[in-house]
């Protein structure tokens, strides 16, 4: 249920003094979203072993509230807070920005303050350290740790984490989300896509000196830290500066404890380890964020596990994966920012991209300014979104008339503004596709290799102004005083 | 006991078969899905079915075979498998 009233309560001191609002750590905004209605608390006793699951899976595809499930069987005293940005409420609710705010308007404070970055502060507490085990006492199966979906290869306990690792040689600390399941007491299989940082990183740093890649797995930090880890930012960008600028204050982040790997000081819990690089085990498969279990055929990456720090009772942070998930919505909105800065730096005409979490990080919709579209244009952006990561299998390039937020209006324009034949671009690639792609067969999946198709929603720049066609809507087809009149007489006329 | 293990092709698991796979342990509790590597040999026929350990058999995206295979185990082979990260998982295991 949505409290409008207790919604604009809750976030009336956010609006008043920004950056000082905003939760600073987990437990802080399940409160915040506990007075907006976004959050259910669960004291019902649940099994982890996918009653848990089913329910977090069912919250999120009816873009109803977050959980936090308080009674979990065979685990008491911890729980786990599931789902925290799968909805753009929860998403304006990170940023400090009332729930109910327009998705442009979530977009243009996070580009604010993506523009703002503050750098963190090195503390000596650090949160999660009631608790630690170390060595051989290690044992992950003392975590409560969901079999989320039926079928998985396990039990995954990274889905909401930031994944901490450092490059050896230029020093930049990498925060990213990526999955990591159970695979037996003290050991974690993982599968970062090969080509993103993270796995780059391991592929040309550390294996060919045969060197274990130190990592931590955080959970349960502030929301502005796991949304910079989600981010596409470039490669060397410091993603704990820009968690502080989207909390418009300094993160503290503290220091592992068994290497100089840094990390937010108010998470609940840290994994601390190393990956191994001449040992695998099995991984997936995994109901991911594109809405399928698409088989990665295994190819992941193993962690040793050597300690694990924690709260008293701590809670852990969950996304439950699969349609319209945190991973596809956090995207939505870094990802899509990310892609509007490669292409303006491209020199491209752009004045937005949208990602939404409907495609599942595969559709993206790319406006142009009116008259810079066309085909150029539109091979160019394919060009630019098919380089060393490709995540969308369909671009979608649609003029600034056109609201990309709304996806009828991107639809409507797609059907009738684009030719199916010269208005449709396909470029193959290689070494690059992502795997889960559901439409990919096992060979391409194994080959990186994939397909992507941009589209022409454009009017093209050589038609006279005067002869395109004018869009039957009440918007374009009436003069502003007839528009004016009509609106003000609505409900006169009987509406 | 009872077990479940992902395979590439539900096809590779072959009547008399040894075979290598990354076996969970479906017994109840905290220790559920924990995961070792082991040669085992499957079988359907009747006397496996009743004396051996159960395997419940999953495809590469998770495909419940619906009919399950008696299994025994005959060599532990420890928990994970020697390779380099992001290797196929399921030509590692071939090679054991």
């Amino acid at each position: 249920m949505i409290r409008f009233g207790e919604e604009e309560e809750a976030m009336a001191t956010v609006m008043e003094k920004p950056g000082v609002g905003i939760a600073k750590d987990q437990r802080e905004f399940v409160e915040v979203c506990k007075r907006t209605g976004d959050v259910v608390i669960v004291e019902k006793q649940v099994d982890w072993d996918l009653e848990l699951g089913a329910i977090s899976r069912r919250a999120t595809e009816i873009d109803g509230p977050a959980v936090v499930f308080n009674n979990i069987k065979d685990y008491p005293g911890q729980s786990i807070f599931v789902n925290p940005i799968s909805t753009w409420r929860r998403a304006a609710i990170t940023l400090g920005l009332p729930p109910h705010a327009r998705v442009p308007e979530i977009y243009a404070e996070y580009i604010r303050r993506d523009a703002n970055p503050f750098e963190p502060t090195l503390v000596k507490d650090a949160a999660s350290r009631d608790v630690i085990i170390k060595g051989d006492k290690v044992d992950l199966t003392e975590l409560a740790t969901p079999l989320i979906h039926e079928g998985d290869g396990g039990r995954y306990l990274g889905t909401w984490c930031i994944v901490v690792s450092k490059d050896p040689d230029t020093g930049w600390m990498n925060w990213g989300t990526y999955r990591f399941m159970l695979h037996n007491k003290q050991h974690l299989t993982g599968w970062p896509f090969a080509p993103s940082h993270l796995g780059t990183m391991l592929r040309t740093k550390y294996l060919p000196k045969n060197m274990k890649m130190p990592i931590a797995i955080v959970m349960g930090a502030d929301q502005s830290s796991h949304l910079a880890s989600t981010s596409s930012t470039r490669k060397g960008r410091d993603e704990a500066s820009l968690a502080g600028g989207l909390a418009g204050r300094s993160i503290e982040i503290v220091k592992a404890l068994d290497s100089d790997l840094t990390f937010p000081a108010c998470a609940e819990i840290v994994l601390e380890g190393e990956i191994l690089p001449d040992q695998v085990a099995m991984e997936g498969p995994y109901g991911e964020y594109p809405g399928y279990r698409s088989g990665e055929m295994g190819a992941g990456i193993l962690m040793k596990v050597n300690t694990i720090a924690h709260k008293k009772n701590p809670m852990l942070s969950m996304d439950c994966t699969g349609y319209k998930d945190c991973s596809s919505t956090v995207t939505a909105l870094g990802g899509g920012i990310g892609v509007q800065r490669k292409l303006e730096q491209a020199g491209l005409p752009v004045t937005g991209v949208y990602i939404p979490s409907e495609g599942a990080v595969h559709l993206f919709i790319v406006g142009v300014k009116k008259g810079h579209g066309g085909r150029a244009t539109t091979v160019k952006i394919l060009d630019e979104l098919t380089d060393n990561r490709t995540y969308a299998t369909k671009i979608l390039v649609v003029e600034d008339d056109v609201d990309i937020f709304n996806l009828g209006e991107v639809l409507h324009a797609w059907s009738t503004r684009c030719h199916s034949g010269r208005g449709t671009f396909v470029k193959y690639v290689e070494g690059s596709a992502q795997q889960l792609t559901p439409c990919y067969d096992h060979e391409e999946r194994a080959r990186r290799a994939g397909a992507v198709a941009a589209f022409d929603v454009t009017w093209p720049p050589s038609w006279d102004p005067t002869e395109i066609p004018i869009k039957a809507t009440f918007q374009a087809m009436y003069p502003e005083s007839i528009k004016k009149k009509v609106l003000d007489n609505w409900k006169s006329y009987g509406f | 006991m009872e077990y479940l293990a992902h395979v590439k092709h539900l096809t590779d698991l072959q009547e008399g078969k040894k075979v290598v796979l990354t076996i969970r342990d479906l017994s109840p509790g905290k220790q559920k899905y924990l995961a070792r590597v082991a040669r085992v040999e499957v079988s359907r026929q009747p006397e496996a079915l009743s004396k051996w350990d159960t395997l419940w058999a999953h495809s590469v995206v998770g495909f419940k075979d619906p009919q399950p295979w008696g299994m025994k185990i005959v060599e532990e082979l420890g928990p994970t498998v020697p390779g380099q990260p992001y290797s196929d998982i399921y030509e590692a295991l071939a090679k054991m």
